[in-house]
C-alpha cells in the first residue's frame, strides 16, 4: 500500500569500524569540497594540499611546528570533549584559556627569575589551570545552583576575557606590558627559568604533558568512581539522584574540569613556544578549535590527540598559503567543512539507512522504521 | 450482513508495521462496523497501540490494505484521520494544561475563524458533556482536573470534532472502578448513535461487560476474533497468552514478622510546593506486602520520594528497623537497606545509555570489591554482571551495548535483580509489572514475593488493582494524600477499594 524510497532506522550498536571510518570520511569529504572551492577560483587542488602536506609533516622542522599548534588544541579539545559529554555546554574554551594564559604569565613574571625551573614551570601550568576553573566557575556556579543558561554565559565571558588581556597589554601599563617597548604594545616575557624546555626543534615537553593530561582526563572518567557517578549524571540526572549521586556536584565538577584543562592549554603555550602573553599569538581561536577537535574526535580524549595533530598541522599551514598567492583562510574553511561532514556523520554512525525489501508475494513483511 | 461494506467502518487487511526491525504488526487482520464497540484484546506489547496508532493516522503501515468506509485509505497524518472522522484518545493525554477545557476542545478546530467566543465555546462544551454522561466545568483549566477528568476532556474533543470511530487506549488504566462504569455509558451511548468505538483493554471482565465484538491480538498478529457474547473469557486469555494462564499469587501461610518499616505522620510536597503527602501513617512487616492503591496522582510518587530519600518530608517520620532515617541522603539510605524500583525505568531506574553490565553495578559502586578508593574495579562490574544476568534470565545483552535496547521485561528484570542483590529491607516497588509480558511479569512476581518470603518487608505501589490483591497482605487507599482505608486484602474487593479511592468514606459503604 505504501513505498517508500529509504528507510531509517537507528542502529543498535555501532561498530568500531564505522566509528573510525566516519570521521576519515569527512575529512576526505571535507577536502573534495575545499578542492571544488580552489579549482573554481583558479587553483590546482592537488598543488595547494601538497604545499599544505609538505609544510607541516614534509620536513623535521615542519612536524614540530605541527605538534606546537596541536598542543593548545590537545587541551581545548579536552575541555570540549568531557563537558559536552556530561551535557555541559561550555562553549567558554576560549576564554578559559585566555584566563588560564593571564594567570599563567602573571605568575610568571611575579616570581620573576630567581625562582628555579623545577618549581617555577609546575606552577606556572598550575597557574594557568586554576584561571580556566577560576573563569569556568563565574559560568558554572550559577548554572548550578540557580539554572542559567551556560552555553550563554560561557559565550559572553570570552568576550571579557580576550577584552581583558587585550586591556592589560594594549590598554594600561600592567605588570603583564613588556615596559621596554612602550611604543610598541607587547607583552612582558616571562623568566627564562618559568619556560618549559624545548627538545625537538623548537617544540617544548608541553606537547608531552598534554598528551599525558588527554590521557589522564579519559583514565579519569572511564576507570574512577567519580568518573563513573560522572557518566551516570551525564546518562540521565533522574537515574543519578535515584541512586544517590549529588548531580550539582558532579556539575560543577566537570565543569570546572573543564574550564581547567582549557587554562593549561593557556598555561602550557604561555610557558612553552609564546614565553608572554601576547594577544597576537593567542588570540587565534584556539578554544573554538577545540571544540572541532572535540566533535571529530566523538567527545573521546584520547581520540583527541591525533585529530588535535590534524587541525594543528591545518593551522600551521595557512601562512605557507599565502606565500602562493592563497588566503589562509583558505584552512579555516577547511576546518569548518570538517565540523560540518564529521556532525553530519554522527547520523550515519546513529542511524542505518538503507532500501526497504522487495516483498514477494507470501513471503515475511518488509521491515520498516517509525516517521512518527 | 447483507449490505457487508456499508456496515464496516474500518478494514484493514494484512498489515505489517515494525520499529527497528521489530515487528510491532505482522499480518494483522481487523474489521470495525458502524455502531459496535469493538474490543481489542491483548497483553501489552501485541501490537494494539500501534494498530490503532496506525488507524489514526500517526504511523504508517509498511505494507497491506487500509479500507475506510469501504475506499482504500492512506491518513498520513492525525490531522487527515480526524477530518475524516477518526480520532483516539491517547493512553498519555495531548492537553495545553495551562488552556481551559473549553479552549482546548476549540484548538485546532477547522471550523473555527480568528474570533472566538468564550462563552459559547464553554456552553457548547457543557451541553456536550451532559449529553454524552461526561460532566467536567468547561471554564476549568486543564491542570487542575483530575485524570479522569483529563480523559472525559479528551474524548469530548473527539465528539465536538463529531468523530464517526472513536479509539479509546486503555482508557479504564487511570481510572476507578466506578468512573470506568460511566465511561462504559458513554461508550455504549456513542455506539447506539452510530459511533463505531474501539475499546482497548488487557482487562477480560471490561471487554466483557461492554464489547460487542473482539478481536484478539498476540505477538503483533491477529489470533482470532468472536462475538463478545459467545466467547469465554477463559478462552480469551489462552488466545491472548498462547497458554493457560495461572499467574503467581502469595502464598498465605507464611509467617509474617515484626515492624520493619514505620511511617508516622509522614508529609511530603508535591511538584507545585503544594501537599502531596499529608499526614500518612502505616507500618511494614518483615515479610509483609502493604499493597498501596489509589488513582494516580494522590500521592502515591512523593510517598515513595519521601521514603527514599528524594525528597525530604516537611514533616513526620520514617523508621527502618527502629533507626530513625527520616532526614537522610538517598545515599545513605540505600546503606540502611532501602530498594526502590520506580515507576519510570528508563527514566529514573536505569542510566539508559549505560552498559547492563554498568546498571546492574549502579547501587553497589561505592563499596569494595566493586570500588576500592577512587577507582573502579571494572573486572567485578563484568563478573558480578555476567553471573546476575545469567541468574535472573536477563536476555539481549551484548558486550557494550546500551541497556535501553532491551525489551521492557529484561528492563525490569535487570532493574529489579540490582535493587534485590542489594539484601535490602524494605523494597518499595511502584507498578513493577506495569508495560510487561506474561513471562515478564510472571517473573516480576516472583521476584517481589521472593523478597517477601526473605522477610523483606515490600510496600507495593500500584494502580492494577488486580495485582495489588494477588500479592498483598493488607491494602491501604490513598486519596489526596492520606490514608482513605485500609484493610487485610482478604476483605477488599475492587468494588469497597474503588469506592474509596474515589474519596467515599469507608462509613458509607
Amino acid at each position: 500500500m505504501t513505498t517508500r524510497r529509504f528507510i531509517v532506522e537507528p542502529r543498535g550498536l555501532a561498530s568500531a569500524r564505522l566509528t573510525l571510518a566516519v570521521p576519515l570520511i569527512a575529512v576526505l569529504l571535507a577536502l573534495v569540497v575545499g578542492a571544488v572551492f580552489l579549482a573554481v577560483t583558479g587553483n590546482n587542488p592537488w598543488d595547494v594540499y601538497v604545499k599544505m602536506a609538505d609544510t607541516s609533516f614534509g620536513s623535521s622542522r615542519g612536524i614540530s611546528e605541527t605538534l606546537i599548534s596541536a598542543t593548545p588544541l590537545i587541551l581545548t579539545g579536552v575541555a570540549a570533549a568531557v563537558a559536552f559529554k556530561m551535557l555541559v555546554w561550555n562553549i567558554g574554551a576560549e576564554g578559559q584559556f585566555l584566563m588560564g594564559a593571564v594567570f599563567a604569565a602573571g605568575l610568571g613574571i611575579a616570581l620573576g627569575d630567581g625562582t628555579p625551573s623545577a618549581l617555577a614551570i609546575p606552577l606556572v601550568i598550575i597557574a594557568g589551570a586554576i584561571g580556566g576553573a577560576f573563569w569556568a566557575s563565574i559560568s558554572a556556579v550559577p548554572k548550578v545552583y540557580l539554572g542559567t543558561n551556560e552555553i550563554i554565559t560561557t559565550l559572553m565571558l570570552n568576550f571579557i576575557a580576550l577584552n581583558f588581556m587585550n586591556y592589560l597589554i594594549f590598554g594600561s601599563s600592567s605588570p603583564w606590558r613588556d615596559p621596554l617597548v612602550p611604543q610598541f604594545p607587547s607583552g612582558r616575557p616571562i623568566p627564562e627559568s618559568a619556560r618549559i624546555p624545548e627538545f625537538f626543534n623548537r617544540l617544548d615537553y608541553g606537547f608531552i604533558i598534554a598528551a599525558l593530561l588527554a590521557v589522564l582526563a579519559w583514565f579519569l572518567i572511564s576507570k574512577t568512581k567519580w568518573g563513573f557517578e560522572v557518566r551516570v549524571v551525564g546518562d540521565s540526572a533522574d537515574t543519578a539522584r535515584y541512586a544517590g549521586i549529588s548531580v550539582p556536584r558532579k556539575f560543577l565538577g566537570v565543569f570546572l574540569m573543564s574550564g581547567a584543562f582549557a587554562g593549561l592549554a593557556g598555561s602550557l603555550y604561555v610557558a612553552g613556544p609564546v614565553g608572554a602573553l601576547d594577544p597576537r599569538s593567542l588570540d587565534l581561536g584556539l578554544g573554538f578549535t577545540g571544540i572541532i577537535v572535540a566533535a571529530l574526535a566523538r567527545l573521546n580524549p584520547v581520540a583527541v590527540i591525533p585529530v588535535a595533530i590534524l587541525m594543528g598541522a591545518l593551522n600551521n599551514a595557512g601562512p605557507a598559503l599565502q606565500s602562493i598567492q592563497i588566503p589562509a583562510a583558505t584552512v579555516t574553511m577547511l576546518q569548518g567543512a570538517i565540523l560540518i561532514f564529521a556532525v553530519a556523520g554522527e547520523f550515519f554512525i546513529a542511524n542505518r539507512v538503507r532500501k526497504p525489501e522487495k516483498k514477494p508475494a507470501g513471503a515475511p513483511a518488509a521491515e520498516g522504521a517509525g516517521a512518527a | 450482513m447483507a449490505d457487508h461494506a456499508d456496515t464496516l467502518a474500518v478494514e484493514f487487511r494484512n498489515i505489517d508495521k515494525a520499529f527497528y526491525g521489530v515487528k510491532a504488526n505482522d499480518n494483522v487482520n481487523f474489521e470495525l462496523r458502524r455502531g459496535e464497540v469493538h474490543a481489542l484484546l491483548g497483553e501489552n506489547g501485541a501490537g494494539k497501540s500501534t494498530l490503532c496508532s496506525i488507524l489514526a493516522g500517526l504511523y504508517r503501515p509498511d505494507a497491506g490494505e487500509f479500507l475506510y468506509e469501504g475506499k482504500p485509505t492512506v491518513f498520513k497524518t492525525p490531522k487527515d484521520a480526524l477530518a475524516a472522522g477518526v480520532g483516539m484518545v491517547y493512553q498519555h493525554f495531548r492537553l495545553v494544561s495551562n488552556l481551559t477545557v473549553a479552549e482546548n476542545l476549540a484548538l485546532g478546530h477547522p471550523k473555527l475563524g480568528i474570533r472566538i467566543s468564550q462563552s459559547e465555546l464553554e456552553e457548547e462544551a457543557r451541553q456536550l458533556g451532559d449529553e454524552y454522561g461526561l460532566p467536567v466545568d468547561p471554564s476549568a483549566r486543564v491542570w487542575q482536573l483530575s485524570v479522569g477528568e483529563q480523559q472525559r476532556v479528551e474524548i469530548l474533543k473527539l465528539l465536538y470534532r463529531n468523530a464517526k470511530v472513536l479509539i479509546l487506549d486503555e482508557p479504564t488504566a487511570v481510572l476507578t472502578p466506578q468512573e470506568a462504569q460511566q465511561l462504559f455509558k458513554t461508550m455504549r451511548q456513542m455506539a447506539e448513535e452510530g459511533r463505531s468505538v474501539i475499546f482497548v483493554s488487557h482487562k477480560l471482565h471490561e471487554v466483557k461487560q461492554v464489547s460487542d465484538r473482539v478481536t484478539v491480538l498476540r505477538q503483533g498478529t491477529t489470533v482470532g476474533g468472536a462475538d463478545t457474547a459467545d466467547a469465554e473469557p477463559r478462552d480469551l486469555a489462552r488466545m491472548m497468552v498462547g497458554r493457560d494462564l495461572e499467574l503467581p499469587t502469595r502464598d498465605e501461610n507464611l509467617d509474617i514478622g515484626g515492624p520493619m518499616l514505620t511511617v508516622d505522620s509522614l508529609r511530603v510536597d508535591g511538584d507545585r510546593g503544594l501537599e502531596a503527602v499529608r499526614g500518612v501513617t502505616f507500618e511494614v512487616n518483615a515479610g509483609e506486602v502493604l499493597g498501596i492503591c489509589g488513582v494516580s496522582g494522590n500521592g502515591q510518587r512523593e510517598l515513595a520520594y519521601g521514603l527514599v530519600g528524594l525528597r525530604i518530608p516537611t514533616s513526620g517520620t520514617v523508621h527502618l528497623d527502629g533507626e530513625d532515617v527520616t532526614n537522610l541522603t538517598v545515599a545513605d539510605r540505600i546503606d540502611k537497606g532501602f530498594a526502590y524500583v520506580p515507576q519510570s525505568r528508563l527514566g529514573m531506574g536505569l542510566a539508559p545509555g549505560l552498559t547492563t553490565e554498568d546498571n546492574l553495578g549502579l547501587k553497589a559502586y561505592r563499596k569494595p570489591p566493586y570500588s576500592n578508593g577512587p577507582m573502579l574495579a571494572a573486572g567485578v562490574f563484568k563478573e558480578k554482571g555476567g553471573q546476575w544476568i545469567t541468574e535472573y534470565d536477563i536476555r539481549g545483552v551484548r558486550p557494550g551495548l546500551p541497556i535501553r535496547l532491551l525489551s521492557g521485561g529484561n528492563l525490569q528484570k535487570a532493574l529489579l535483580a540490582r535493587e534485590v542483590e542489594l539484601q535490602p529491607k524494605a523494597l518499595i516497588a511502584r507498578s513493577p509489572t506495569r508495560g510487561l509480558d506474561v513471562g515478564a511479569t510472571e517473573a516480576v512476581r516472583n521476584l517481589v514475593l521472593a523478597e517477601r518470603a526473605k522477610g523483606t518487608a515490600v510496600l507495593l505501589i500500584s494502580e492494577d488493582l488486580d495485582e495489588l490483591l494477588a500479592l498483598s497482605d493488607r491494602v491501604l487507599v490513598l486519596y489526596e494524600g492520606q490514608v482513605a482505608g485500609r484493610m487485610p486484602a482478604d476483605e477488599a474487593t475492587p468494588e469497597r477499594l474503588g469506592l474509596l479511592m474515589a474519596g467515599q468514606k469507608e462509613e458509607a459503604i
